[in-house]
């Protein structure tokens, strides 16, 4: 029951990514909700849960976008797996740290997500626009993470989310 | 201890994830898997349709609570209007300056002897980087990827791909678009490429010539990828490059892929 919350969770938040987030546009950069629940998954669940996350969350990104399947799973499982060392170093962390790793694990998924697309042959952004989209959304996620977090946590405390063995 | 095997069984995993995951990017690249993936993603269109529609029927509701939502209706429809006016007294600045023969295939092109299919936009690209949108039509009712997608306002872009009941759009803000154009006072052409807040255009030098802002960038038909006289955009900005063989400009974009809600998808166009 838990598997299929979690599941429905992702898929709604993956949905919601390619349907509601380009409206929150601001200076070309939207929030990336998957993002936001793998982070707040890592931090409250453990990395090995956020990896997972990730990856499902990232194949339904795939899924609405174009080119190849796997580029966005690729791309938030290095932001997960980093910000994994920070989270597992801290028990209780304060909104800063929170935002921090939202920011971090932004900037190395859009890192990963233009190299990625590069590799597979596909022609990335000028750099200035590759720098300023990755600095605008960092900024825009790190904001939003505090309150994410907060309501993953009340989803949690509901369904008693068990952690995979870290 | 406890600390490093943990995080050794997270590097494990993490690495086995990654293998996955570059090896389904590159498998499902291949030819021969399009049919799949195109499949696979027109799976989850019925979920974007609906969450399309609960935002649309949030919108609603919320509109009713205010006058703003209700001019802000009224002046975006009021803005379509004035585009397509714009977009008429172009086309007919520009189909002017052409000969004779040439004036005939691009009223050709520009008449309704196009036959468009008409589609709701159901999704956008999921980041930032790449400028796609997917709409509610795909190859069941005759959409194929290359196809042109307009809009009252102008060119849009082209289909990537396109699924049993969806296709995803190419717009011309992502980076890899590429559409050659001419101005329509001093016919100089141009490549245009997308960019996430502006399209970016590099005008070729001719001797005399010079652009000048407010011109408007046409799709010039080179290249065959589309077809000649489509309205792009205004010119914003001009950059002066003696040096180099090109100037660079910013095209102010006619349509804003954010509030669009249907565009239309020309099947008649075949690129070449």
């Amino acid at each position: 029951m838990r598997r299929i919350a979690g599941a429905a969770l992702i898929a709604a938040a993956a949905l919601a990514q390619a349907t509601w987030a380009p409206h929150l546009e601001v200076g070309g950069a939207f929030p990336n909700l998957v993002l936001l629940g793998a982070v707040a998954v890592t931090w409250t669940v453990g990395a090995r849960s956020g990896m997972v996350w990730a990856c499902a969350g990232g194949v339904l990104l795939d899924l609405t976008g174009s080119g190849p399947i796997g580029p966005h799973a690729l791309a938030l499982l290095a932001g997960v797996y980093v910000i994994g060392f920070w989270t597992r170093s801290m028990e209780r962390p304060n909104g800063v740290y929170v935002a921090l790793t939202a920011a971090v694990s932004t900037v190395l998924y859009s890192a990963v997500l233009v190299l990625a697309g590069g590799l597979l042959g596909f022609s990335v952004p000028r750099p200035e626009s590759m720098v300023w989209l990755a600095f605008a959304a960092a900024v825009y996620n790190a904001l939003l993470m505090p309150p994410a977090l907060e309501v993953f946590r009340r989803i949690q405390a509901l369904s008693r989310w068990e952690a995979l063995p870290n | 201890m406890h600390g490093a095997r943990s995080q050794s069984r997270s590097t494990g995993l993490f690495l086995v994830l990654c293998a996955a995951m570059l090896v389904l990017a590159m498998l499902s690249q291949q030819p021969w898997a399009a049919g799949a993936r195109s499949a696979a993603k027109s799976a989850l269109a019925p979920g974007e349709v609906a969450m399309t529609s609960v935002a649309t029927q949030v919108g609603r509701m919320t509109s009713v609570f205010g006058d703003v939502s209700t001019l802000r209706a009224e002046n975006a429809r009021l803005r379509s209007a004035d585009e397509a006016l714009r977009r008429q007294v172009v086309e007919l600045n520009a189909a002017a300056k052409e000969n004779a023969s040439l004036r005939q295939a691009l009223a050709f092109q520009k008449s309704s002897g196009h036959h468009t299919v008409a589609a709701e936009v159901i999704g956008a690209g999921p980041d930032g980087f790449s400028r796609t949108m997917e709409v509610d039509r795909g190859t069941a009712d005759g959409v194929r990827p290359g196809m042109v997608v307009v809009t009252g306002a102008g060119l849009l872009g082209r289909v990537r791909e396109a699924g049993p009941h969806a296709a995803i759009v190419q717009t011309l803000a992502d980076p890899q678009s590429r559409v050659s154009v001419y101005l329509s006072t001093s016919s100089l052409q141009g490549t245009l490429s997308g960019g996430p807040t502006s399209l970016q255009l590099e005008l070729q030098h001719t001797l005399g010539v010079v652009a000048s802002n407010g011109e408007w960038a046409l799709t010039s038909g080179v290249g065959g990828a589309f077809p000649r006289g489509l309205v792009v955009g205004e010119l914003a900005s001009l950059t002066r490059r003696d040096a180099a063989a090109t100037d660079v400009a910013q095209v102010a974009w006619v349509n804003e892929p954010s509030s669009l809600s249907f565009v239309l998808v020309i099947t008649d166009f075949q690129p070449s």
